[in-house]
């Protein structure tokens, strides 16, 4: 057997590979599932960006917060909210990880430290501040992270955030998961400031770019990162460059894509393909235990769909429950 | 007619995790746009009139555009006519390589290039025998000299007008090739490290522990990175002939180790097995049998025991405009004085 060159185990890249997977199929069902209309509300896919979630969330525990955003699926699964309660929950049933009433963009679950996805756009920075100094008080090495696009990035709540996040030296990680387009806006024409690391220093955060396509780029400068926010060293802020393979919903046309451009991206982009080739070909792990890890995953996602779809509805009694949090 | 010059500014320079892992600083999108302008306004004071300049999508154009708009409000013509490239950009290391052969073929006497040694590098591949001269504005810059542009727009100005005989104007760089089973060598301006991880990642190399092999064109103590760290044992400038080639190894378990400052107020020790010089046009076979090969400081290849790796000096590989040099001659020979006729009553 040939020696592992990788920074993680055999059994944690299997475990990476699993979670992009699992997001993989859980995307692409969706895809198929929301055209047949029993979905209520919006879903906004992750697929084509699995690489930042895994190559981020493989560094945390459950004491570890993070913040998501309306594109969370990928956020969820990776932090190891359980794939059956999210599909629940997507398709508004009792069994759901928000008992149905939360949809696409309110899951949650915080016993994953998984604070929720969230419909407004930026709002997880200001919460992951509070987790941030709830952590700091804490003292137990704890982080947050919160998660944002390239257009929520604009939003005045992101800024006053990083500055709040300096001058408490919090240790919360803002991750710009940059994919070119704000809804159906490109970058470029909707960003004064061009470069995300530019608005980190603005406020004295360090700043690191990767491509967030490559699942050990993101893997080896999160792991750095986070690390130094757990052992006091503060805030920082990780841009991942990356990709989306549907529209910013699903519905979107996509008219503002270049012609073939998701094809290309699917051809030459996908950070689940490149994984598999650099694993096999290092020899770490067989073709065939990943093509037993899409079985096991496709089988996953069959049952989450079905179990959602057999699953009762809220009743309206359910509708005054779940409305404060007692403590 | 003046000569062309051709500017490329890399957007994505100094983004690394360096700014994480060490003190490194990142120079601001307008920062580097206000560079491309104080080379604009240098090499248009020496006369040239047409530049041709790489499109990119980090920002640095439209900060560019506006600054030349603002002047010409002012109606003061303080710049040269400005072309960018007819290109498509992706945002990639490609995008300079492009412009450089468009570069190339349009003509221009001279690249006034903007970035790390990695972007150097890949306007070295594609510019054949146009001189380049290097700005930096990377994280550990061996390759370009730290000064300010204007200079360096100065002397890029002044070379390529032919006021200055070439032999003064111009020097010729070494360049490290790398062979992997056979096929087109990868170049590296400075220096070629073999480390153990053998995955690219992050690229940065920071982990003193997995360096086993590094190839130097030039070794200087003045300079961070690898370069620093042959030159802190055995100095080769840029012009002698020849390289230098290091085995190192974990502190721990070295005889001999150095302290060097390997990234932006990062210094640590680093083991070192021997070292030797390194003749031009032989080929070495590293002692590491897996793991990466980093290019000037990043890792960008990755080999296993199944592949073959070579590694070559090459010396007279690329031509830079010789920025100390010019301005010398051109204190010397008194190129950027003049008389004034008109004050010449006065002033006697």
């Amino acid at each position: 057997m040939p020696e592992n060159p990788f920074p993680l185990s055999k059994p944690d890249l299997q475990k990476a590979y699993r979670i992009m997977r699992t997001i993989r199929e859980f995307e692409e069902r969706l895809h198929v599932e929301f055209a047949k209309g029993d979905i209520p509300g919006f879903v906004h896919l992750y697929a084509g960006e699995e690489a930042c979630a895994a190559g981020i969330m493989l560094h945390l525990t459950d004491r570890d917060r993070i913040a998501s955003t309306h594109r969370g699926h990928g956020h969820c699964i990776a932090k190891g909210v359980g794939v059956r309660e999210m599909m629940a929950e997507i398709y508004g049933k009792a069994t759901g990880a928000c008992h149905g009433k939360g949809g696409s963009m309110h899951i949650a679950d915080l016993g994953k430290g998984m604070m929720g996805a969230n419909g407004i756009l930026g709002a997880g920075a200001p919460l992951i501040c509070g987790a941030g100094i709830a952590a700091k008080f804490r003292g137990d090495g704890g982080v947050g992270i919160t998660f944002f696009g390239d257009g929520a990035s604009n939003q005045g709540m992101v800024l006053e955030s990083m500055n709040l996040a300096a001058i408490w030296n919090l240790p919360v990680i803002f991750v710009v998961e940059n994919n070119g387009y704000a809804e159906s806006t490109s970058v470029d024409y909707a960003t004064a400031v061009d470069s995300y690391i530019d608005r980190a220093s603005g406020f004295g955060l360090p700043g690191v770019s990767v491509d967030g396509t490559d699942f050990f780029g993101v893997y080896e400068a999160a792991g750095e990162i986070i690390r130094r926010a757990r052992e006091g060293g503060g805030p920082s802020l990780l841009e991942c460059k990356m990709i989306r393979f549907f529209g910013h919903f699903e519905g979107d046309a996509q008219t503002y894509k270049a012609k073939n451009e998701n094809e290309d991206n699917r051809a030459h982009r996908d950070c689940l393909k490149s994984f598999a080739v650099r694993v096999t070909q290092a020899g770490v792990i067989g073709s065939e235990e990943l093509e037993a890890i899409d079985r096991e995953v496709g089988r996953l996602i069959d049952e989450a769909v079905a179990s959602a779809k057999a699953a009762p509805l809220p009743t309206p009694r359910d509708l005054v429950t779940d409305v404060y949090v007692s403590y | 007619m003046a000569p062309t010059v051709g500017i490329i500014a890399n957007p994505a320079s100094a983004r690394d995790i360096r700014r994480v892992v060490a003190s490194a600083t990142g120079l601001q999108i307008a920062d580097r746009a206000n560079i491309v302008l104080r080379v604009l306004a240098a090499v248009a004071s020496c006369g040239i009139e047409e530049v041709l300049v790489m499109p990119e999508t980090g920002g640095i154009r439209g900060h560019v555009v506006r600054g030349i708009e603002r002047w010409r409000n002012q109606r003061e013509k303080r710049y040269p006519h400005v072309t960018f490239l007819d290109m498509p950009v992706t945002g990639t290391v490609e995008d300079t390589k492009l412009a450089a052969r468009l570069m190339h073929s349009a003509g221009v006497a001279c690249i006034v290039v903007l970035g790390g040694d990695g972007t150097h590098r890949a306007v070295a591949s594609e510019c054949g025998r146009v001189p380049i001269a290097g700005i930096s504005t990377g994280t550990n810059n061996a390759f370009p000299d730290h000064r300010e542009p204007t200079i360096t727009g100065l002397a890029a100005g002044l070379a390529v007008m032919e006021h200055i005989p070439e032999h003064v104007a111009f020097c010729a760089n070494k360049r490290l090739d790398v062979v992997v089973n056979g096929l087109p060598p990868e170049h590296a301006l400075v220096d070629v490290a073999l480390v153990t991880d053998a995955y690219v990642g992050a690229r940065a190399l920071w982990r003193t522990h997995t360096f086993r092999e590094l190839y130097v064109t030039f070794a200087d103590p003045q300079v961070i990175g690898m370069a620093g760290i042959a030159g802190l044992i055995e100095p080769v400038s840029r012009k002698e002939a020849g390289g230098l080639m290091m085995r190192l190894a974990p502190a721990a378990n070295a005889k001999l180790v150095v302290r060097a400052p390997i990234a932006p107020g990062l210094i640590d020790l680093i083991g070192i097995d021997e070292w030797r010089r390194m003749p031009a046009d032989t080929s070495f076979e590293p002692c590491l049998k897996e793991g990466s090969i980093a290019l000037d400081g990043e890792r960008e290849l990755f080999f296993s025991r199944h592949d073959q790796v070579s590694i070559k000096l090459v010396e007279n590989a690329f031509r830079i405009v010789d920025v100390a040099g010019v301005m010398q001659f051109a204190a010397h020979h008194g190129l950027l004085r003049s008389e004034q006729s008109h004050l010449a009553e006065a002033t006697t």
